[in-house]
């Protein structure tokens, strides 16, 4: 099974999708450690989120008795973040690249499946615009969430 | 028509030169009538064989099309009346624009049409208004694109889910 290519099936994009949530769960410890006020709480909510969206996977994967990726201690991160502004840079990017995983399940579901990719899509691109907008970042929105390029 | 000209009784013979119509030109008439019945269907049958063709299944993309197109127009007329809004509405336009384009590229059409309505836009200058009348046509676009994407088939699925996706983070940005 080659992880890093295009999913190969549902079972697969929805492994992909989880390990994605790991890794923004495990972002969002030193975004929200670099943020104040307002900012943080944001934070603290899109973690929450995205532990929700990682644990409802894990649920679906091993009710059905198929292999659930395991979670790492610790996840590379594109760049060191050091203050707010990379939080903020970083928080965005992590929606992003989030949003391109549930982007990448929706062919490969259906009913119920597919719906709940394409909430967890609209989720992760809202919170990307909100992190612009709180960035100071134009334009807020881009065209095509989750769409690779 | 020809039911309504007075017929000039008892004179068959076509040497006959007084007003009204002799038996044989009515019968003329009617011949030409008949001709011309004939060929109409024919004509009629080719005209609609042509109109049938696309018809019979209207692509589902089509409506989600005509919306990008309706909502890129209902913030081009946004703008129209209120230019301080560039920064925000401008690239929502141009979203909607994309959309429209690449959907155009799927239903096999080279290009999409330009906007045009712009009767939504609730002018009068009050921007909050605006922005609100902006933000309900953006909610019910996500809403009828998520209806959309639930049952694409796969390989239209990732388009219509980012459309959506996009809708929504519309309806976010213009809050």
């Amino acid at each position: 099974m080659n992880r890093r290519q295009a999913p190969s099936g549902p079972l697969q994009a929805l492994a992909d999708a989880l390990t994605a949530e790991y890794a923004a769960v495990f972002a969002y410890g030193p975004i929200g450690v670099r943020l104040t006020d307002a900012a943080r709480t944001a934070a603290r909510r899109a973690e929450s989120a995205h532990r929700a969206r990682r644990d409802a996977l894990v649920l679906q994967l091993s009710a059905a008795g198929n292999p659930v990726p395991a979670d790492k201690a610790g996840y590379a991160l594109p760049f060191p973040v050091t203050d707010a502004a990379g939080a903020l840079r970083l928080a965005v990017e992590v929606e992003e690249r989030t949003a391109a995983f549930w982007r990448a399940a929706l062919p490969h579901t259906t009913g119920a499946d597919r719906n709940r990719a394409l909430a967890a899509l609209t989720d992760c691109a809202v919170r990307a615009t909100r992190w612009r907008h709180t960035a100071g970042v134009t334009p807020v929105t881009v065209a095509f969430p989750g769409r690779p390029g | 028509m020809v039911l309504t000209c007075p017929v000039a009784r008892g004179r068959t013979t076509p040497h006959d030169r007084t007003p009204g119509h002799s038996r044989r030109n009515l019968l003329r008439a009617g011949a030409l009538l008949t001709l011309g019945g004939a060929t109409a269907p024919l004509t009629g049958c080719d005209l609609f064989d042509r109109a049938d063709e696309p018809d019979p299944a209207p692509d589902p993309l089509e409506p989600l099309a005509a919306e990008a197109r309706e909502l890129a127009g209902r913030h081009r007329a946004a703008l129209a009346t209120d230019p301080d809004l560039a920064g925000l509405l401008t690239p929502i336009a141009e979203a909607h624009e994309a959309h429209a384009g690449e959907l155009a590229k799927l239903l096999g059409r080279s290009t999409s049409p330009a906007t045009p309505s712009a009767g939504a836009s609730a002018d009068g200058g009050d921007r909050a208004a605006t922005l609100a009348a902006l933000r309900k046509a953006e909610r019910g676009g996500r809403e009828s694109a998520a209806k959309l994407c639930a049952v694409a088939p796969p390989e239209r699925a990732a388009l219509v889910g980012s459309i959506a996706a996009a809708r929504a983070t519309h309806v976010e940005a213009l809050k």
